[in-house]
């Protein structure tokens, strides 16, 4: 396997140059080669919604037909589905000649997947930055730091938000938040002594995912504290025993109380 | 016939564990969060009961929906045999966390046996037709779960009652809750109500 500092070049050139990109984080948005997509281009919603249903089951590999109308359109027909797949392609290929296989939705049978090593997709990317962000931490703290960084710039907001009530959503959305908590408070530990300042944003746009996440007032105490700042390290540590007390009735952790009373005990 | 995207409640459970040490003893909490998907709203947890009323709120919903036009006693009848079922599931659940912790292939195995149970007790029991073929002892049991459900409303009243109290609960500085670090896991549940109803 090549080296996580090639492996995150490789991403990063795949983003800048595949014919096709995906936003799907805060927005849904296609861009063919360069050029971004008119909403209107998709014609009706079930083009779209075929589509970023292949989007959402990405790594299943070859969907079935009958599963994706069962989980889309519980009165559709074939008629339906034919004319979504069509319209998809249209989008992406709007030169392709006719009786020609499409390029970018892989057909097996009755079967179908997206193309991945040809479509670039925003939350497949960031996944990916991550993992290697994750391989380096300890052992490459430059590489591992620029992997969640790039991460976290894909970052604008949760995975397809016209879609939140529906459930075929739910899963992939679930796990890129988990992933995105995650990234922001790694990347706030390690920047934390050499900007104490970019931590606490960091961690601020965590407790903005999910205000119960305690290991983010924590590192905003630590960051404040490393700034001199110590009025504001004891509020963020009142904000969470606020939140926590509100959400859960409990405490903070011993660890979090611990860091107040060596905050308490400064001079 | 009705949709049966209507008739179905998709909940994402999210757990936070933290482990940690304090006066020399490891311990653990679990943190969670339950959201309801087709609803939009969520709760968050640091007992699983609180996670099964939450799932058993939006279920009852669901059947109080699906069942708006049969008679009361119709009505009682269905949301008692769908309450059966989940008041299993709160007894159950948080065994089978446990056990999932200690073997997590054993499990699955049985959670699957489980659910191919549930479906066919459910196919079984949730026969709207045939509500008027109910036995005494049917009778019985449905009494003693409203009897139930009725306590569960009074500990719930109970609850919103000492939240809308604007007395400040003191906050201990002493450690009484753990220490620690948190791993995260996403569960999805996905459950069918036999039942009718419109999405809101």
């Amino acid at each position: 396997m090549a080296k996580p500092s090639d492996r995150l070049e490789t991403l990063k050139q795949f983003q800048e140059n595949a014919p096709i990109k995906i936003q799907t984080l805060g927005q849904f948005n296609l861009w063919r080669k360069g050029e971004k997509i008119d909403s209107k281009s998709w014609g009706r919603d079930k083009t779209v919604q075929l589509f970023q249903y292949l989007i959402s089951n990405r790594q299943r590999h070859a969907l079935h037909r009958e599963k994706i109308m069962d989980q889309l359109w519980e009165d559709g027909d074939d008629r339906d589905f034919k004319v979504a797949l069509h319209g998809v392609n249209k989008v992406l290929e709007p030169e392709r000649p006719s009786r020609t296989e499409p390029e970018y939705v892989i057909r097996q049978g009755i079967s179908y997947q997206l193309d991945l090593e040809k479509i670039w997709i925003d939350v497949d990317a960031l996944e990916k930055y991550i993992i290697i962000g994750n391989e380096c931490f300890g052992s490459d703290q430059k590489v591992a730091k620029a992997a969640y960084k790039s991460a976290l710039d894909l970052y604008h907001g949760v995975y397809l938000p016209n879609r939140v009530f529906e459930d075929w959503s739910s899963e992939e959305r679930e796990k890129t938040q988990v992933l995105v908590l995650g990234a922001y408070i790694t990347l706030a530990e390690i920047i934390l002594s050499e900007n104490p300042m970019e931590s606490v944003r960091l961690a601020q746009c965590a407790i903005a995912i999910d205000p119960t996440w305690e290991d983010a007032y924590r590192l905003q105490m630590k960051a404040y504290i490393a700034k001199g700042n110590r009025p504001q390290a004891i509020k963020a540590y009142q904000k969470c025993a606020d939140i926590l007390d509100e959400e859960y009735g409990i405490d903070p952790l011993p660890e979090t109380k611990k860091l107040l009373q060596e905050i308490e005990s400064l001079a | 016939m009705t949709k049966k995207a209507d008739q179905t409640a998709s909940f994402m459970v999210r757990f936070n564990q933290m482990i940690f040490e304090e006066n020399g003893e490891s311990k653990v909490q679990w943190r969670g969060k339950v959201s309801h998907v087709q609803g939009g709203e969520d709760k968050s947890f640091s007992d699983f009961k609180e996670a099964v009323v939450f799932i058993q709120e939006k279920l009852a919903e669901l059947t109080i929906e699906a069942t708006k036009d049969h008679t009361p006693d119709e009505q009682d009848g269905i949301l008692k045999k769908s309450f059966a079922l989940w008041k299993s599931v709160a007894k159950e659940g948080p065994k089978v966390f446990m056990e999932t912790l200690k073997d997590p292939r054993k499990q699955v195995a049985n959670l699957q046996d489980q659910i191919s149970h549930f479906g066919d007790e459910l196919s079984e029991k949730v026969q709207i037709d045939q509500w008027r073929n109910a036995s005494k002892s049917d009778f019985n049991e449905m009494k003693e779960s409203i009897g139930d459900l009725v306590s569960q409303m009074k500990k719930l009243n109970a609850k919103v009652d000492s939240l809308s109290t604007p007395v400040k609960k003191p906050r201990t500085t002493s450690a009484k809750k753990p220490t620690a670090t948190a791993k995260t896991v996403a569960k999805k549940a996905a459950t069918k109500a036999t039942s009718t109803t419109k999405k809101k």
